[in-house]
């Protein structure tokens, strides 16, 4: 009975040292994002970035992955609810306008402001300036990315002769493919062109300003058509299985492609897989320069935010110099203050590096921007250029006849909602095809 | 332990025996919570999705859409396709290892095991796994050339070969899916009474005979069930078909998830979803038409 008693008061004693520690309420926040969808790069989120944020706050994040679909209807919902869940989003600056037009996120100007006067941190002010939405700030600017090409190094030697592939042109991509073809009997160019593939941001963001000058005003001119025809031949000599392709790091990897376009954080594992077997090359110039997009990626808080301080202070923490590197070299997104520029990346980030600043300092580099203003209408118009690009390239429709009918339906979609050209073209509103 | 278990049982009263036995309902009430929570509910609100326009009318505009979209003629005719390729097979199929697995030879219930295995791998797994096979760094292409069958690997997932994607997913799909119609055929063939074969044998009946006029017949309740599951179940076909062909093979399914995912049209999206309903549901009535007991196949002696 002494025994038991003796027991009883150890465990009484254990259980109220403990209590404190157990028992104390920690702060969870959480935090909504697009981007770092992929399970590695989500698993990477949890484990790497945050993990240091955590020890020194005390607080909690739940990092929760969305497709863009699924995510802005749950903050327009809690919006319109007015109650929320979430504390801080991270997505695509293109995200922002319908947000902002239905009023799920506030105005993030005061902490921008505070960020912006730490000695540590200045913001690359073209970022800045992509969040000024509809007279808010409607993000901080978190990471920014672009799309190049990755090329294995066997297949440099059948690069078109006394052409330089650090200024290649489309006619020289094209001619790549073609040498390697008559060369090996295979087909090595590879595009990302499955469902969960970015090949129509290659259609809208690089192809067409390149060719025509413009991502919508021109989308049916001549200049358009020469430019289907000359996708159609060069999909002639891309891999056949392109269309099952949704990360090319992929079949770059298993040798089945040889030269790969791609989003720089999909290419990122090939690259830090076989550093040595890979070199990054600029995207391709046409005849209306070397266009190329430029992504960025954006923090915001919802209006209903239970707990905007915290995630504030989770903003400080991203947007910090040491962090942003964390992030370059985690998955291969590229800072967004200039501080955290000055680090020198090795192995293969470096030379991705080297292929980014190739492609963003060309003479004839000109940036497109991800189309904004076509509020709930911003998903169908990726799948229109994919569409019109299966309806000529796969299914061979006459292509002056399919552009008609597209630029139809892309002038209603601008019609309806009032939306500007995006970049490069002047931003007249409603932006009209030809 | 067992002193307070024995404890607690003496402290509930013992079930009493009224004139209605709510067991069974109290039983099923959490499915038929579940049930009308996550299905019903939904199915309800797409309906509404696909008939109702912005202004509270009702509409046929979004099923217009859906009829004028680029991929709808070849989603359904390639969801119509797939079915009529992949259950007969998978019926088939299932019949033979079912049958092979009910004459209870040594080792049957490893066959079994192995054979249900694909039960536990979802769907987009399968696709996942198979692709891998089939692609042009593959594991098929590899025993090919292991074999010496071929010099070069060939390239079986091309957009040029429409033939071959379908062929693909096929074979992912009956690797898949049909340890399920197995399963519901191997508890069916476990309830026909041994007196039948018994009664076959002293008429001296073949074997042929016993199966053609003992076994199906009896297991056409099981047939029924498995044909309707399958159906539906293939009708939702999606992510396989998403991983082996993209979007070149369109689905019904997959049209459903893009409208949605991709393009953002709700109300398109939940006017493919009411399609797909719609389509399982007239099938399933005609299964249940097709294979009824007839009144004088129950008085036939």
């Amino acid at each position: 009975m002494k025994l038991w008693r003796i027991a009883t008061l150890l465990a009484v004693t254990i259980l109220a040292a403990s209590a404190p520690l157990g028992s104390a309420p920690a702060v969870e926040i959480t935090w909504s994002s697009t981007q770092l969808n992929p399970v590695n790069e989500q698993e990477w989120a949890r484990n790497t970035m945050l993990r240091p944020f955590e020890e020194e706050s005390g607080m909690r994040v739940r990092f929760v992955s969305d497709l863009a679909g699924p995510f802005i209807d749950r903050l327009v919902a809690e919006a319109r609810a007015g109650r929320g869940s979430v504390d801080i989003i991270g997505t695509l600056h293109g995200d922002y306008p319908l947000l902002v037009a239905e009023g799920a996120v506030q105005d993030v100007a005061a902490i921008l402001r505070q960020l912006d006067g730490r000695p540590d941190r200045t913001f690359v002010p073209d970022l800045v300036r992509a969040g000024q939405i509809g007279g808010i700030q409607s993000f901080v600017p978190w990471m920014q990315a672009t799309y190049l090409i990755a090329a294995h190094k066997q297949a440099m030697r059948y690069f078109p002769a006394g052409r330089d592939p650090m200024r290649m042109t489309y006619d020289d991509l094209l001619q790549w493919g073609e040498n390697i073809r008559s060369a090996t009997g295979q087909r090595r160019i590879g595009f990302p062109a499955s469902p969960t593939g970015l090949y129509g941001r290659f259609l809208h963001g690089y192809a067409y300003p390149s060719f025509t000058g413009s991502q919508v005003k021109k989308f049916k001119s001549p200049e358009a058509v020469s430019m289907w025809r000359y996708l159609r031949r060069l999909w002639g000599v891309s891999h056949p299985s392109s269309f099952t392709y949704g990360f090319m790091n992929e079949p770059l990897l298993r040798g089945e492609v040889w030269v790969a376009w791609d989003h720089v954080a999909r290419l990122l594992p090939a690259f830090r897989e076989r550093p040595d077997d890979f070199v990054a090359l600029p995207s391709p110039a046409g005849p209306r320069g070397r266009s190329f997009l430029s992504v960025i990626v954006g923090l915001g808080i919802p209006k209903n935010s239970p707990n905007p301080e915290a995630a504030a202070r989770l903003i400080e923490y991203l947007t910090r110099p040491r962090t942003q590197v964390l992030t370059l070299q985690g998955v291969g997104f590229f800072p967004v203050v200039r501080e955290a520029a000055g680090v020198v990346p090795t192995g293969g980030l470096k030379v991705m590096a080297e292929g980014v600043t190739a492609q963003a300092t060309a003479t004839d580099a000109r940036t497109a921007l991800l189309p904004i203003g076509l509020g709930a209408r911003t998903g169908e118009f990726v799948p229109l250029y994919l569409e019109t690009f299966t309806l000529i390239a796969i299914q061979g429709r006459n292509i002056e006849q399919v552009l008609n009918d597209q630029a139809r339906k892309l002038e209603e979609m601008y019609r309806t909602t009032n939306a500007p050209c995006p970049p490069p073209d002047s931003a007249e509103r409603p932006c009209r095809p030809d | 332990m067992t002193v307070a278990e024995q404890r607690l049982e003496q402290t509930l009263p013992p079930v009493r025996r009224q004139a209605v036995d709510w067991l069974p309902y109290v039983l099923l009430l959490p499915t038929v919570v579940f049930l009308a929570v996550f299905f019903v509910y939904p199915m309800l609100q797409a309906f509404v999705l696909s008939f109702r326009s912005p202004e509270g009318a009702i509409t046929l505009r979004y099923f217009q859409a859906m009829l004028k979209d680029t991929y709808f003629a070849g989603a359904l005719r390639n969801s119509f396709l797939l079915t009529a390729i992949i259950i007969p097979l998978q019926v088939v199929l299932a019949l033979v290892i079912a049958l092979l697995i009910n004459t209870r030879f040594q080792g049957h219930p490893w066959f079994l095991f192995i054979c249900a295995i694909p039960l536990g791998i979802s769907d987009l797994g399968a696709g996942l796994i198979w692709s891998s096979f089939f692609t042009e760094r593959g594991y098929l292409n590899l025993i090919l050339q292991n074999l010496g069958l071929i010099n070069e690997p060939i390239t079986f997932l091309s957009f040029e070969r429409p033939a071959w994607l379908y062929g693909a997913i096929v074979a992912t799909e009956v690797w898949r899916a049909t340890a399920i119609v197995m399963v519901i055929l191997v508890a069916g063939l476990q309830l026909i009474p041994k007196d039948y074969f018994e009664t076959a044998d002293v008429f001296g009946a073949s074997s042929w005979r016993k199966l053609r006029y003992v076994t199906l017949p009896l297991l056409r309740p099981a047939l029924q069930t498995a044909l309707i599951i399958r159906t539906i179940l293939a009708f939702q076909l999606f992510a396989t078909v998403i991983v082996m062909a993209g979007r070149i093979v369109p689905v019904l399914a997959g049209e459903a998830y893009f409208q949605y995912g991709l393009l953002r049209n709700v109300n398109i999206a939940s006017a493919y979803a009411v399609l797909i309903m719609t389509l399982s549901m007239t099938i399933t009535i005609f299964y249940l038409w097709l294979l009824r007991t007839k009144e004088e196949e129950l008085g036939r002696g």
